[in-house]
């Protein structure tokens, strides 16, 4: 469903989509290919006028965002006002559906483990987790220092090449 | 009690923030529930055709699906009505003409008569 043209105005409900919505409401009925191609084009100019009007309507209203009211409003005033009652219906269905998501979600955490046993294992994630830190930062530690370490011999050997005699500070054990 | 609270935002996704932009994952359209389908439409598809319009600036999620489900009926309006006409013609297959009459007939579809070529 990748629309790369990028022009909006191309823009259709999906044919399958229609095509199923005629089937399921004219069963049994052949519907013309050019006639399909129309109620396409229909429905979206249908989508293009209510929402334009939903977003009058919002405009006035001095709301940002339209609402399931401005689009009911909308409806109402450009003689849709039948629509109206079913279309109510699906905006109680995304009330439950979101009351349930929630709830279902509150659930899912609940479900088998008991509250001081997840605290149990959040407290035991956090300890591994600031051990293997430790050990981590430790491990870098021992290595600056062993680079410090080499940096040193290194320095000292050539300046005891340099100097020629004097090999006392080879024996200094910095750690 | 870090662990539950971080999970309980399971929200859905309100589109009332000031970024405005198309969510990319689908919004939850509530089909589970027998009887009860919200809409045929691809909601993310009817969500593109409202912000096509360059005045729209936010519309939200619930306002979307209830403008898909206007738009299903709409679909079923249209087509009965062009259904009559076929029959008046006393035809088994549903032609174009049959919606341009359907159109015509009706003044809320005055709209459409702009898609007519």
């Amino acid at each position: 469903m990748a629309s790369s043209s990028g022009n909006d105005d191309d823009l259709t409900i999906p044919r399958a989509a229609i095509n199923k919505m005629i089937k399921e409401t004219l069963p049994n009925v052949r519907v013309a290919n050019d006639a399909r191609e129309l109620v396409v084009n229909c429905c979206t100019e249908f989508i293009h006028l209510i929402s334009s009007e939903a977003n009058e309507i919002c405009n006035k209203s001095e709301k940002k965002t339209i609402s399931p009211e401005h689009v009911i409003q909308a409806l109402e005033s450009l003689g849709f006002g039948s629509y109206i009652s079913e279309v109510k219906e699906v905006l109680q269905e995304c009330k439950t559906v979101a009351l349930k998501r929630r709830k279902a979600s509150s659930r899912l955490e609940n479900l088998g483990i008991p509250e001081e046993e997840l605290l149990r294992q959040q407290q035991e994630l956090f300890a591994k987790a600031r051990q293997q830190q430790a050990e981590l930062a430790q491990q870098e530690w021992l290595q600056m220092q062993q680079a410090a370490q080499q940096a040193q011999l290194a320095a000292t050997a050539s300046a005891s090449n340099q100097a020629g005699s004097s090999q006392d500070e080879e024996d200094d054990d910095d750690i | 009690m870090a662990a539950a609270a971080a999970a309980g935002s399971g929200t859905p996704r309100e589109e009332e923030g000031p970024s405005g932009e198309t969510a990319a994952p689908q919004p939850q359209a509530p089909t589970s529930v027998p009887g009860a389908r919200l809409s045929r439409l691809p909601l993310a598809r009817v969500k593109a055709l409202v912000k096509a319009d360059p005045d729209v600036t936010l519309a939200g999620q619930e306002a979307i699906f209830i403008l898909a489900r206007a738009a299903e009926l709409f679909v079923e309006t249209i087509a009965k009505d062009a259904y009559c006409c076929a029959q008046q013609g006393k035809r088994k297959t549903l032609q174009r003409r049959d919606l341009d009459n359907a159109i015509e007939a009706v003044d809320e579809f005055a709209f459409l008569e702009g898609t007519l070529d």
